[in-house]
């Protein structure tokens, strides 16, 4: 290898990880779509400083569908505010998968503001103690011009119960002249009609909705986050190549497309910037510039499609167990258990004259494979979880379709299966 | 933790530090003036009408020849001097006469002999206002005297075995001419070498001709000098309103060199003691408390003030000049080194204060132990007020406190100090420790901008933290409040004792309850009512409905006990009428909030709370508030026939209350057109009738409108235009009540539209809300192959699926269910079809919806 060339393969390999690290940094990504006056970032942050500055209270819920960027922008704006007014913020996060509970939530509350103020906390405080120490905080802060911020993640989760949280947080907000902000984060796009009407009537219906980013907005993104920065310790001319290159692949149609089809199934930026990552990584470090084919070849690894998946590492005895039970739903027995399948499955080979025949313990693991693969289900849940495998009724997970589907493009189906479904199909019609 | 800057003397320096002082201080009677000169017409602060009092500076050449004379034969000297004089009696004797005074006026302890002995008695002028006092404290006691001869009143102190050693406590102190009352704000002497200290002028020279006079005199809000009116060139008729600035500040700001006029020969500049205050050559502290020490001297206790350059922060920009911070350092000094009072105010009767040289600002409380800064509550005071009611009602008919109680609580406040950080700051027991520690470094700038805009005064007004000056709209119902607490009170026994206010959220219920309590307590202060209990309970803020006892016992009594004896504690004071204490004849009104959360499911609690009024003895009063109407209907027949028939309901608002509302809180802010508060309260009224929502509302609305007014100033200039107009209030509303849902789905990707589509479809075809992911899927594979889409798989679909539910745009089952899952618009097919029909990716979704 050339002299040139290893430095040129050095200088790709140092590209690469610059932006596998920025692919992974939500900072980066949302920084990016957030400078528009516009965006949630800023009205966010207006409601915070002005929160901070005129020493007023303030409640907003941030609504969106996953992955949309509502704890990335939180957390940016949070970023940038400690920065900005720093030793003039607490922040107090509670999460509803952990603290829906209203006494644990007090009682984090609680730790969380000893923490930031460096006090002693005790664990042994009551509920009320804790709720008065949160009360008495809230008055102290404000009065040392200190904004305490409570960020409510799966705000939708507190909504549950007497929502004495809410209210006392809410109420709290209304009565003293602190400088307090709760933000309520949720996917939920109804989580505010969940509030009971006393908490709703102190809310200050303040929803910020965030929507997933125009196209437009995602192929900038896109090459904002691909792109190579050209004063750095990258070779210039070979950063300007590289974003040259780049450039043509993003107006290519035929990438719009495959972006289409990613975001498509996924549409979150998230998931984009994996699958970015995935395209990237896949860049070949001799030539050190990216290509369609990177992007192409990604794709696949993006749209699984996880029950054609486990349809094709079946075994065949497996497949003939879904096709037996096909059978029996197209007979319309509604509930049948393993015992019945086994019937079936001997009538079939009986029938068709299948090459083999196996035993019932081997079936028996087969089908506890099929349980385990999602493809077949119990239909009575956990109601008996005690009784034998073979009584309990099980239904197929599949549908007809899928399941053609997935033996059509089976490698060694054996065509007695083919047929069989094949021959029922037309039986019905 | 930080170790404390000690910056002040620690306590035992003190007096020796200062007597020297003291000495070397003496003025004649007569030239101690008036401490607040009387302006004849209300001037800004700023102007200063110099009191009569011409001959207050009196040189002093004596005293600073001495200066370099050592501190104790400057005493004796002093003392020689003092014995001298005839008209002083024998300390030991006015230490006696005094003690005799203090005891006439306070308990009948050993007044017989003394009263005899003294053979004038001091005059007591404040009497008739000690009296009025509810609490009857401890009367204030006046002492003229002025102690000085140390060496003697050791003496003293032997020779009368028969005063008690103990100290005496006051509430008002005359001393040396100055009466000094607890809270005062004085000024404490700090160095005792300055012999500029000795001077204290309380009025100050014309910076320009160095004479005072009775001519008003112009303050410069920079260098805080005095000038006469006319003595400036050009001379001002009269003191212009806003900030003014003299010539040489101005000159120095325009960055000339300038030198002040130098004083002419012979006569010194003196100094004004606010002078030497800020610049760190006096004290301020206030006073805490009072007391003669046993030994006959004078000691109170203080609590320095600071001056902004001695804090670790430094004097920031912000810093008002006549700025200076409350600390928490306390310290016991001799009433000696007291020089005079002076007027400490909080920022907004600073603003009003337009007289006299000794009024300061005082916003923050400096921690000297954590270096940091808080604001002042005015709750708090209000609150400390209260506090002193009570201590002093304790010691009133024994005004002596023992040396080893002080030495007690002493010892107590330390091992608080150190044992602070012991105690862990959430355990309600010790009532929140540690809250010294929170305070900012430094006083952020924006904090102090007082210069508001009209829009910024207006959002800050429609806070609801803010507590509104008038309660409009609901006058009728405060009456009632009032009547029903006043007659229940006055204890008729056939009379109502319990009240049920009904009415939707955000109509006032709480509010218009506390108002109606705030002016029953006045009227109590006044005297026209008798004194009760008030306790204030919110039911959702209970853990348990159980708890509800612990904590009416802890208002009542202040003692902690858990639910199950305080429940049978409170049974004893209301049913039984047991023990006839003092306390336990006032009346006790208990309100409680959100009454419906102390629903239990055997309805104990409420039966318990509300039986407890129907016995005579009990004097029980309960308020309960609920939002539904028939909540006493909706209870046991026992409970709900107690509940009573007394209801009240609060009615939602109508538009015009809700803009009676709006606009009495914007009295006098000018930042909303008429039309759009009309807007905003027709818009809210015919909605819910919430006030929070419609002041909500116009908050947002004004947001809005300084949004905009400053995305357009920049390229226009609009001066006037910083109104709220109705687009701001439209912007808001929708806002307020955007649908999220819509907007999601409009942004939706293409299989989330089909996904819809095919829902609206499925239910349109089988008329069945719900249905199932195999039945929609083949509905979504044959739309997609009629219309030309690639289907995208089941996998693919039923993600799409789950995400939808996550949203609760549909609602679904999980999505391991698979084939299963049952599936079922959340929303109704017309807001769907709304919201996908002009799709522009997928025109043909249109035909199905």
């Amino acid at each position: 290898m050339s002299f040139g060339k290893m430095a040129a393969n050095g200088a790709a390999i140092e590209s690469l990880n610059l932006i596998r690290g920025r692919l992974c940094n939500s900072d980066f990504i949302f920084r990016f779509l957030c400078e528009s006056p516009d965006s949630n970032y800023s009205k966010l942050k207006f409601i915070f400083s002005s929160s901070i500055t005129e020493a007023c209270n303030n409640s907003v819920l941030l609504l969106g569908p996953r992955g949309s960027g509502k704890a990335a922008v939180l957390e940016l704006v949070i970023g940038d505010l400690l920065k900005e007014y720093p030793d003039m913020i607490t922040v107090v996060r509670l999460n509803g998968l952990l603290h829906s509970d209203d006494t644990s939530a007090f009682k984090a509350i609680a730790k969380q503001l000893c923490i930031e103020h460096q006090l002693l906390f005790s664990k042994m405080a009551s509920s009320d103690d804790n709720t008065q120490f949160m009360l008495a905080m809230l008055r102290e802060c404000g009065l040392a011009h200190k904004t305490v911020v409570f960020v409510l993640d799966e705000f939708d989760l507190f909504t549950q119960g007497k929502q004495r949280l809410l209210y006392a947080l809410l109420d709290a907000l209304q009565s003293i002249s602190s400088q307090a902000v709760v933000i309520g984060v949720s996917c939920r796009l109804d989580a505010d009609q969940l509030l009971e009407k006393r908490v709703k009537s102190r809310f200050s219906h303040r929803k910020l909705l965030f929507l997933p980013p125009s196209k437009d907005d995602l192929l900038k993104l896109m090459e904002h986050a691909l792109s190579l920065p050209i004063d750095s310790s990258i070779p210039q001319d070979y950063a300007v190549e590289f974003n040259a290159r780049l450039h043509t692949i993003v107006v290519d149609r035929q990438f719009q497309e495959i972006i289409d089809s990613c975001w498509e199934s996924y549409p979150t930026i998230r998931h984009l910037m994996k699958f970015l990552f995935c395209a990237v990584s896949s860049l070949d470090l001799d030539s050190g510039y990216l290509s369609l084919e990177n992007f192409k070849t990604a794709l696949p690894s993006m749209q699984r499609q996880p029950k054609m998946e486990s349809l094709r590492d079946c075994s065949i005895l497996e497949l003939y167990i879904l096709v037996c039970m096909k059978r029996l739903e197209v007979k319309e027995q509604n509930s049948y258990s393993f015992n019945a399948v086994m019937k079936e499955y001997k009538m079939v080979h009986d029938s068709f004259h299948t090459s083999d025949y196996y035993g019932q313990n081997i079936c028996l693991r087969a089908f506890q494979h099929l349980l385990q693969c999602g493809l077949i289900g119990f239909t009575d849940g956990r109601v008996g979880h005690n009784q034998a495998i073979d009584f309990r009724p099980v239904k197929l997970l599949i549908s007809v379709s899928e399941l053609t589907h997935g033996l059509k493009f089976y490698n060694s189906c054996p065509v007695h299966a083919h047929s069989i479904i094949q021959y029922q199909l037309s039986d019905d019609t | 933790m930080p170790s404390p800057r000690l910056f002040k003397p620690s306590v035992n320096q003190w007096p020796i530090a200062l007597e020297g002082l003291g000495y070397g201080m003496t003025h004649s009677p007569a030239s101690i003036a008036p401490h607040t000169p009387r302006t004849a017409t209300p001037l800004r602060r700023s102007a200063r009408r110099l009191h009569l009092a011409l001959d207050v500076v009196e040189e002093k050449a004596t005293i600073s020849e001495e200066s370099n004379v050592s501190k104790r034969s400057r005493s004796n000297a002093k003392e020689q001097g003092i014995s001298a004089t005839p008209s002083k009696v024998n300390p030991a004797k006015t230490n006696r006469t005094r003690e005799a005074c203090d005891s006439t006026k306070k308990t009948r302890r050993k007044i017989d002999k003394e009263l005899k002995e003294a053979s004038f008695t001091p005059v007591s002028p404040d009497q008739s206002e000690s009296k009025r006092r509810k609490t009857g404290r401890n009367e204030p006691a006046k002492v003229i005297t002025r102690v000085r001869v140390k060496d003697q009143e050791g003496e003293a102190k032997k020779k009368c075995r028969d005063v008690p050693k103990k100290k005496v406590f006051y509430r008002v102190l005359v001393y040396d001419g100055g009466k000094f009352g607890i809270g005062d704000d004085v000024y404490v002497k700090r160095r005792e070498d300055a012999s500029s200290d000795d001077e204290d002028p309380e009025v100050e020279d014309c910076m320009i001709c160095f004479r005072v006079g009775t001519t008003i005199m112009i303050e410069c809000d920079d260098c805080l000098g005095g000038f006469h009116l006319k003595c400036l060139k050009p001379p001002l008729k009269e003191v212009p309103e806003g900030e003014w600035i003299c010539e040489f500040c101005e000159a120095k700001k325009m960055g000339k060199e300038i030198e002040f006029p130098k004083p002419p020969d012979g006569r010194k500049r003196t100094r004004t003691a606010r002078e030497k205050l800020l610049s760190g050559d006096l004290w301020a502290a206030r006073i805490e408390s009072l007391w003669r020490e046993a030994d006959g001297t004078f000691w109170c206790r203080v609590r320095w003030y600071i001056i902004p350059e001695e804090t670790t922060a430094g004097r920031q920009p912000h810093n008002l000049k006549r700025e200076i911070y409350l600390t928490n350092h306390l310290s016991d000094i001799e009433m000696e080194s007291v020089i005079r009072q002076c007027s400490v105010k909080n920022p907004k009767e600073y603003a009003k204060a337009n007289e006299g040289d000794d009024v300061f600002m005082c916003e923050y409380e400096y921690d000297i132990h954590w270096h940091s800064f808080k604001r002042l509550s005015e709750i708090e005071k209000n609150a400390g007020e209260d506090d002193n009611d009570e201590d002093w009602e304790i010691p009133k008919d024994a005004v002596l406190e023992s040396d080893e109680d002080m030495d007690y609580d002493e010892e107590r406040e330390k091992s608080l100090q150190t044992r602070a950080t012991e105690i862990a700051a959430n355990s309600g027991k010790a009532k929140f420790f540690g809250f010294q520690k929170i305070g900012t470094k430094r006083i952020p700038e924006h904090a102090r901008s007082h210069a508001q805009t009209e829009l910024e005064r207006a959002k800050a007004t429609l806070l609801l933290a803010t507590l509104p000056n008038s309660l409009p709209c609901r006058e009728k119902e405060m009456n009632e409040i009032t009547t029903f607490i006043k007659g229940a009170i006055h204890g008729d026994q056939c009379s109502e004792r319990c009240l049920y206010i009904h009415g939707v959220p955000g109509t006032g219920k709480t509010m218009t309850v506390l108002a109606a309590m705030r002016n029953l307590k006045s009227q109590v202060d006044d005297g026209i009512l008798k004194p009760y209990c008030f306790v204030d309970v919110n039911g959702l803020k209970l853990a348990s409905p159980e708890n509800i006892y612990k904590v009416i016992y802890e208002a009542l009594t202040g003692h902690r006990v858990n639910w199950k004896k305080a429940l049978q504690l409170l049974n004893e004071r209301f049913t039984d009428g047991a023990r006839n204490g003092k306390e336990h004849d006032r009346p006790c009104i208990l309100f409680i909030d959100e009454l419906d959360l102390l629903v239990t499911r055997n309805q104990s609690v409420l039966y318990n709370i509300l039986h407890w009024p129907t016995k005579s003895s009990s004097k029980l009063i309960v308020i309960g508030i609920a939002n539904t109407m028939d909540l006493p209907e909706k209870l046991l027949p026992k409970i709900s026939s107690r509940m009573g028939i007394h209801r009240l309901c609060f009615g939602p608002y109508n538009y015009q209350q809700l803009q009676e509302i709006i606009c009495s809180r914007l009295n006098g802010i000018d930042a909303f057109e008429k039309q759009a508060i009309e807007f905003a309260s027709r818009k809210v009224a015919a909605m819910s009738g919430d006030a929070r929502r419609a002041l909500e509302m116009c908050r947002r609305a004004a947001e809005i409108a300084g949004y905009r007014i400053k995305s357009t100033s920049e390229s226009v200039s609009l001066g006037d235009k910083a109104r709220v107009v109705m687009g701001d209030i439209d912007a808001a509303i929708q806002e307020m009540f955007q649908q999220p849902h819509i907007q999601v789905m409009k942004s939706g990707s293409r299989l989330c539209k089909i996904f819809l589509t095919a829902m609206v479809h499925e239910q349109h075809k089988t008329g069945m809300a719900e249905t199932t992911f195999e039945e929609l899927a083949a509905t979504v594979s044959r739309l997609c192959t009629s219309n030309g889409e690639a289907f995208p798989g089941w996998d693919a679909l039923i993600r799409v699926g789950c995400m939808l539910g996550e949203c609760r745009i549909i609602l679904c089952e999980p999505g391991s269910k698979h084939r299963l899952q049952k599936l079922q618009l959340n929303f109704s097919t017309d807001d769907i079809s709304f919201a996908l029909k002009d799709s522009s990716v997928l025109p043909w979704l249109a035909k199905y919806l």
